[in-house]
C-alpha cells in the first residue's frame, strides 16, 4: 500500500509534468475541492424534501468519521479499530455537557472534539509498543471498555436505554425545526468542509509525510529521526478531533444518544466506507460514504436482503479493486483518457 | 466452599467454550496470517445446522457430527471465496478484516432470513442435573468440560504427530520453504479454515444446548475469543488454550465478587495492562509457529 500511482493508472498529463508520486498539484486539488463542495452546497436546491436532506446530512456525518479514520488507518497504517469509540465519546460528551452541565451547545460541540482528542491520546499509550493485529485487538477492546463504562454508569448515561431530549444546536433566532433541515444541512456540510480541509492539509504537510514514511518503512523512518511515539500520538489525536465533533453534531441532530454507536454494525459500515473508498485518499472515504448511505436508503425496501446485498457488493469491490472506488475511478479514467489520446 | 466451587466450575465451563473458539482463530492466524472476523458467525451457523438436522428427525448423535463436517465445508468455501483471492496483496490483513466481516454479515442475515429471529434450542448432550460441592450444575455442562480437553488434545496430536498436521505447522513457520518442498500450501490454508470452522461450529452446538440460539449469538464469544488470543499470545495454539481457561476463571471470579456489569470492563482493563507489559501475550514466545 504505497502512495505511488501505478503506471497503468498514470495519466499522460501527469507523466509529462514530474511531481512527487501520487500527489496532485495543490492548485488542481484546490479547484476540485472548491467545485466539489460548491456542488454539494447547491444540493438543497434540488432536494427540497426533508427526507432527502436527512440522508445527505447522515452521509456528511459518516463522511467525516470515515475520512478521519482513513487518516489513522490509511495514512498512519495504525490498525485502529477504536475509531467509532471516539465518535461515541463525542456523542456522549455533547449529551452530558448540554443536558447535565447545561453548556451552550456550540461550546459543547467544540469541547466534545477536545475530549475525543484526549481520549485518543490516552488510547495511544497502550498501543505504542504494539504492531498490526495487536493494535486491532487493543483498540477494539478500548471501544468495548468505553461502552461498558457507559452501560455501568446508567444513573448518568442512561445505560442501555440511552439519553433522550438532548439540546440541539441553534443559529440566532432561526427556527431549526421548520426550515426543512436546511440549517442542519449547512452546518453538517461546513463541518465536512473544515474536516476535509484539515485532513488534506495535514497529510500534505511534513508531519503527514513523516507518518506515511513510518507506515511504509518503520526502521528507516526512525533512523531518519522520525519519532514513532510522537507521530503515532499526533496521528490518532488529529483523527479524533473532527470525529468527536461529528459525534456531538450527531447527538445534537438526532436529539438522542444510545450505545448503538459503539456497536459492531456501525463500525462495520464506516469501515466499509474507508476501505471501499480506498485507503490513503481522504476523498475516497467521503465518496464511499455518499455511495453507501444513498445505496442503503435506496434499498430500504429490501429488508433483510439489504445487508446481504451490501455485503456481496463490498466483497465484490474489495476482490476486484483492492484500492477501492478511487482506484476504480482512476483505472477507468486512465482507460478512457488513454483511448481519447490514442487515435483508434 | 460453595463460592470456590462455583468459580471453579464456571471458569472451567466458560474456559472450555473460549478455548474452542480461540484455537480456531489462532490456527488461522498462524497459518495464513489473517484474522477471521466471521469466526463468531461459524459458531452460530454450526448451532443452526445442528438444530435443523435434529428438526428433520435425525438423532442428535448423528446430527451433531454431520453439522460439524458441514461447517468444515463452510470454512473451506469462505476461505476460497474471500481470503485466498487476496493473498499476496500488501494490505491483506486489513482487507481480509472487511471481507470476513462482510461475509459474516451475509451469513448472519441469511440465517435470519431462513430461520427467523425466534430463539431456538437444540438437545443437550446429556440431559439432567446434579450437585457438585454444593453447586447445582447440568450434566450437559459437565460433558462440555470433559469433552473439550479431549478435542483439544486430539488437535494437538494431529498437529504434532500426523504428516498433515506437520505440514500445517510447516506452512505456519515458513511459507516459502513449504512451497519449495512441494507442500500444497493453498490446500493447507483451506484445511486450517475448515478445522477452525468446525471447532467453532461445535462450540455453537455446545452453546445451543444450554442457552437459546439467535442469529447474533456468536458475536459475544468472538469478542471473548479475541481477548483470549491477545492475552495468550496469538502465535501458538497452547497459549490461547491456557489463556482461555484463565480468562474463564477470571470472569467467573469477577462476576462472583464484583457483579456481571463490571466484569467486561475489568477484563478489558486487565487486557490493556497486560499488553503494555507483554505486548506479545503472556504465554507467547516471540517466534511465530504452532505448538
Amino acid at each position: 500500500m504505497t502512495d505511488t500511482t501505478s503506471p497503468m493508472t498514470l495519466s499522460h498529463a501527469e507523466a509529462a509534468t514530474p511531481i512527487a508520486p501520487g500527489r496532485t498539484p495543490w492548485k488542481q486539488e484546490a479547484i476540485g475541492f472548491v467545485l466539489g463542495f460548491a456542488l454539494l452546497a447547491l444540493l438543497p436546491l434540488i432536494f427540497g424534501d426533508t427526507y432527502a436532506r436527512h440522508i445527505l446530512i447522515m452521509a456528511f456525518i459518516y463522511a467525516i468519521v470515515a475520512s478521519n479514520w482513513d487518516l489513522s488507518l490509511g495514512y498512519g497504517g495504525v490498525f485502529n479499530f477504536g475509531h467509532l469509540a471516539l465518535f461515541g465519546i463525542g456523542v456522549y460528551a455533547y449529551s452530558l455537557l448540554t443536558k447535565l452541565a447545561a453548556f451552550d451547545p456550540w461550546i459543547a460541540l467544540f469541547a466534545s472534539g477536545v475530549i475525543a482528542t484526549l481520549a485518543a491520546i490516552l488510547v495511544t499509550i497502550p498501543i505504542l509498543r504494539l504492531k498490526g493485529i495487536y493494535i486491532i485487538l487493543v483498540t477494539f477492546g478500548f471501544a468495548q471498555l468505553v461502552m461498558q463504562v457507559i452501560i455501568s454508569q446508567s444513573d448518568i448515561t442512561g445505560g442501555t436505554q440511552g439519553l433522550v431530549r438532548i439540546p440541539g444546536l441553534y443559529v440566532f433566532d432561526h427556527n431549526m425545526v421548520r426550515d426543512g433541515k436546511s440549517a442542519y444541512f449547512y452546518i453538517a456540510l461546513a463541518l465536512l468542509v473544515a474536516s476535509t480541509l484539515f485532513l488534506r492539509v495535514f497529510v500534505r504537510s511534513r508531519a503527514g509525510a513523516s507518518i506515511v514514511a513510518l507506515r511504509d518503512n518503520e526502521e528507516y523512518a526512525i533512523s531518519r529521526g522520525v519519532s514513532i511515539v510522537r507521530q503515532r500520538m499526533l496521528t490518532l489525536a488529529a483523527s479524533a478531533f473532527f470525529t468527536g465533533i461529528a459525534g456531538a453534531f450527531y447527538a445534537a441532530y438526532q436529539r438522542n444518544a444510545s450505545i448503538d454507536v459503539f456497536g459492531m454494525s456501525l463500525a462495520t459500515i464506516i469501515l466499509s466506507m474507508v476501505l471501499l473508498g480506498g485507503t490513503s485518499t481522504i476523498y475516497g472515504a467521503i465518496i464511499a460514504s455518499f455511495v453507501l448511505t444513498i445505496f442503503a436508503e435506496w434499498m430500504a425496501d429490501f429488508g433483510a436482503w439489504r445487508p446481504m446485498i451490501t455485503a456481496v457488493l463490498i466483497i465484490g469491490v474489495m476482490l476486484a479493486y483492492p484500492s477501492g472506488l478511487v482506484g476504480m475511478i482512476k483505472a477507468s479514467w486512465g482507460a478512457v483518457a488513454g483511448r481519447l489520446k490514442r487515435p483508434a | 466452599m460453595s463460592a470456590l466451587a462455583e468459580i471453579l466450575f464456571g471458569g472451567l465451563f466458560q474456559g472450555s467454550l473460549y478455548a474452542m473458539m480461540a484455537v480456531g482463530l489462532a490456527l488461522v492466524w498462524t497459518t495464513i496470517g489473517v484474522f477471521n472476523f466471521s469466526h463468531g458467525v461459524f459458531m452460530m451457523l454450526g448451532a443452526y445446522i445442528a438444530w435443523q438436522l435434529v428438526e428433520l428427525g435425525l438423532p442428535a448423535a448423528v446430527a451433531f457430527p454431520v453439522a460439524v463436517v458441514v461447517m468444515a465445508g463452510v470454512g473451506w468455501i469462505l476461505q476460497a471465496s474471500v481470503v485466498r483471492p487476496l493473498i499476496g496483496r500488501p494490505n491483506i490483513v486489513l482487507v481480509v478484516v472487511i471481507t470476513t466481516l462482510a461475509a459474516g454479515s451475509l451469513i448472519e442475515n441469511g440465517a435470519l432470513t431462513i430461520w427467523g429471529p425466534r430463539s431456538k434450542q437444540i438437545p443437550a448432550l446429556i440431559a439432567g442435573n446434579t450437585t457438585i460441592g454444593g453447586v447445582g450444575v447440568s450434566l450437559h455442562q459437565i460433558a462440555i468440560i470433559v469433552i473439550t480437553p479431549l478435542i483439544l488434545a486430539a488437535l494437538w496430536m494431529f498437529l504434532n504427530r500426523t504428516r498433515l498436521g506437520l505440514a500445517l505447522r510447516a506452512v505456519a513457520q515458513n511459507e516459502d520453504a513449504s512451497h519449495l518442498v512441494g507442500l500444497n500450501v493453498t490446500a493447507l490454508y483451506g484445511l486450517a479454515f475448515a478445522i477452525a470452522a468446525s471447532l467453532a461450529g461445535l462450540a455453537g452446538i455446545f452453546m445451543g444446548g444450554y442457552r437459546f440460539m439467535s442469529p447474533v449469538m456468536g458475536s459475544d464469544p468472538l469478542l471473548k475469543a479475541l481477548i483470549v488470543v491477545v492475552f495468550g499470545g496469538i502465535s501458538s495454539i497452547s497459549g490461547p488454550i491456557f489463556a482461555a481457561y484463565l480468562i474463564g476463571f477470571f470472569e467467573a471470579a469477577c462476576s462472583y465478587y464484583f457483579g456481571l456489569y463490571w466484569t467486561p470492563a475489568l477484563l478489558f482493563g486487565v487486557l490493556i495492562l497486560t499488553l503494555m507489559v507483554r505486548p506479545e501475550g503472556i504465554f507467547a514466545s516471540r517466534s511465530r509457529g504452532l505448538a
